[in-house]
């Protein structure tokens, strides 16, 4: 029955999720004795044991429980929609969106569970990102910011002199990585489902276009049919990407090629540079994205940490996430998980890593993907399905563009 | 069983939030929604031939292994437990194995091809869209040999000497005697094994899930990861609709159980 059992549990998930609205408020009146945390898995070696030793100090100080869940990004969405299903939310959850649960009025804002000195703190642009109709909801628990790694033995080999600042270098740098062998690929494009919203973005912004204009979608402007087509030229008539990069996806397609030293440029993050150094097989360098505007623009990429409105967890909650915004306890973590600082105290503390600078100095620049917007859980989900069928042999880059934006002002509308 | 049935249909017949927020009774408004997604053509194709092609593989080569494995031949055991292994193994960990096998760039698969001249360029077996089914079928196969062998192995040595005796005293040839002796008594422990099979491939998620996760869109999904990608992860983004589709895929399981049950039924006078 072993093979059974997955489509079996399977259905008694979703089963399971319309019990929302037979029971009543999960907590009781008054104080609570435990609270429920859940936190996404960054990395096994520290995200386990850093939210553990914080709750630990944390029941110690106020002898409030905390049940910690630690879930992995694949399944993390799935598990959370089945709590709110069971009306069993966590009190804290920490996921990479936010307005959805703000819009189903599910969360306390920053001025209910946040000390002012912590409100205070944010980097102003991360506040922002985290703002449902003028409040805070969604409060940021870390950043990053990507930034285009190329591989320095493979550009000296191809005589290439300096990484490429514009979109024509970047074309002919990636032609003569090529040039080097069948093996070398000038560079890896992950468009597959994983983390596409993060590609397009970076390229989409580089060519001036964005995912709205003036307060309305506009994914199908002439800007990013432009930006596509030129995607699909780099895969498709150019060939100096990897095999399908609209089927290859981040972690164990883009990098894992990069990370084995075959590939010319891609675009990363701070953690890729960590697993780059800690295996020390690619000499590499990290400089700005090329660009086709002049000024270069990097994805800023924001989390959350979001307090659910339960009856009477209102103390316990603050006080949790008053341990978590400790200078030291913020720093500390995300010092260890290879990410960047949310707030001022945090920013200054790590600009003392050379190893961060090219991230610290992007961020002031970076820009956010419009998770304000409800209607954006799904518009990513709808570009991490699609947009890489545009980038195939074949593919049709406008007829895409125009499906997406016509899903997301559908989706804007409910 | 009762209780997470109901709660199936119960769900299939609301509208939630993308959240997961209850936001009320819908009626048979998402089965309606169902029949309009235009993947759904495509995905019911994926799952009749991804459960077709591979019990029918399965069966033939499990026929020819559990002949195989009633002959004694020295080492017999360590093939038998050889055999266990791919059953034992857990569903995920195989599925990724064969990711690294089929891998482009870093697999064994491509480079065992070409060096024995079957190819004569690499394939991208999960990301070329003609060869991703295939690919999935393979490992389909692979997983299910093991059960379907032994089904069949204890089919073949239920089969009682003296027939065999009584075939060779009229001098039947082997091949006519697997067809006429053989096959005919191993047929109850085929159907058994067609049944199980048809049920256990059709729900089948860790390998679709698995080796497809590259892939945009839903042209190689079956019913099941169809299910979960629009609870989950596509732009639908949609519980009611999954369950809707979930209750459709426990009503096909429930009329495979009803198959099997008069099978056993139907074979019971005969043993």
């Amino acid at each position: 029955m072993r093979r059974l059992m997955p489509a079996v549990l399977l259905s008694l998930a979703i089963a399971l999720l319309a019990t929302a609205c037979d029971r009543g408020p999960g907590a009781k009146g008054g104080g609570v004795a435990s609270i429920k945390v859940v936190i996404a898995d960054y990395s096994k070696d520290n995200t386990g044991p850093f939210w553990r030793s914080l709750s630990e100090t944390y029941t110690k100080q106020t002898g409030v429980k905390v049940d910690l869940q630690v879930i992995d990004w694949n399944s993390i969405d799935q598990q959370v929609t089945t709590m709110i299903q069971n009306n069993q939310p966590p009190d804290v959850l920490n996921l990479n969106s936010f307005s959805s649960y703000a819009k189903d009025g599910l969360l306390h804002s920053a001025e209910d569970v946040l000390s002012a000195k912590t409100r205070d703190d944010f980097l102003a642009a991360f506040a922002r990102g985290g703002e449902y109709q003028g409040k805070l909801y969604g409060f940021p628990i870390l950043s990053s910011a990507r930034a285009f790694f190329y591989n320095k033995s493979l550009f000296a080999k191809a005589s290439i002199a300096a990484p490429p600042k514009t979109w024509d270098e970047f074309v002919k740098a990636a032609q003569r990585i090529k040039a080097l062998g069948k093996d070398s690929i000038g560079y890896a494009l992950p468009l597959g489902p994983e983390e596409a919203q993060a590609e397009w973005s970076i390229w989409m912004w580089n060519n001036g276009g964005d995912w709205k204009s003036g307060g309305q979608w506009a994914i199908d402007s002439e800007k990013n049919l432009q930006t596509l087509k030129f995607l699909a030229d780099l895969a498709n008539k150019h060939k100096v990407t990897q095999v399908n990069p609209g089927k290859t996806n981040r972690t164990d397609g883009a990098f894992q090629l990069f990370k084995d030293g075959k590939v010319g440029m891609v675009m990363g993050f701070s953690p890729l540079a960590k697993q780059l150094d800690a295996e020390s097989k690619v000499d590499y360098g990290v400089t700005e994205m090329p660009t086709n505007i002049g000024a270069a623009v990097t994805l800023g990429v924001e989390d959350y940490l979001m307090a659910f409105k339960k009856k009477g967890n209102q103390e316990a909650v603050t006080k949790f996430l008053d341990l978590y915004y400790q200078p030291e306890n913020i720093t500390r973590w995300i010092t260890a998980e290879g990410f960047l600082p949310v707030t001022r105290s945090g920013l200054d503390q790590m600009r003392s890593n050379p190893k961060l600078q090219p991230y610290l100095d992007a961020l002031p620049n970076a820009k956010l993907v419009p998770t304000t917007d409800p209607a954006w859980d799904k518009v990513k989900l709808d570009v991490q399905q699609n947009i890489g069928l545009a980038v195939q042999p074949g593919g049709n880059p406008k007829q895409v563009l125009d499906q997406l934006q016509k899903n997301a002002t559908a989706a804007g509308g409910r | 069983m009762v209780y997470p049935a109901a709660r199936l249909v119960q769900a299939s017949l609301s509208q939630y939030s993308v959240t997961g927020l209850y936001q009320g009774w819908v009626g048979p408004r998402n089965y309606a929604r169902l029949l309009q997604q235009e993947a759904l053509a495509t995905v019911v194709m994926n799952t009749v031939v991804w459960v077709a092609v591979i019990v029918a593989v399965t069966l033939l080569i499990s026929l020819a292994l559990a002949q195989l494995l009633d002959k004694r031949f020295p080492g017999r055991r360590l093939v038998r437990w050889a055999l266990i292994v791919p059953w034992a193994a857990s569903l995920i960990m195989t599925s990724k194995l064969f990711v690294w096998i089929y891998d482009y760039y870093f697999g064994i698969l491509n480079p065992l091809l070409q060096s024995l001249g079957v190819l004569a360029h690499p394939v991208d077996w999960l990301g070329d869209d003609s060869t991703v089914m295939g690919a999935m079928i393979a490992v389909g196969v692979f997983v299910s040999l093991p059960f379907t062998s032994y089904v069949l192995l204890a089919g073949l040595q239920t089969i009682p000497v003296d027939v065999y005796e009584a075939a060779r005293v009229d001098g039947a040839s082997a091949w006519r005697t697997y067809r006429s002796v053989t096959l005919p008594l191993l047929r109850p422990a085929l159907l058994v094994a067609a049944v199980l099979n048809i049920i256990y491939v059709f729900n089948s998620f860790p390998i679709v899930w698995t080796l497809n996760d590259r892939n945009p869109g839903f042209g190689h999904d079956t019913m099941i990861t169809y299910m979960y990608k629009i609870a989950f992860k596509s732009s639908l983004r949609d519980v009611g609709l999954a369950a809707a589709l979930g209750v459709v895929n426990v009503a096909l399981i429930l009329v495979a159980v009803v198959v099997y049950l008069r099978t056993v039924r139907w074979q019971e006078p005969e043993a």
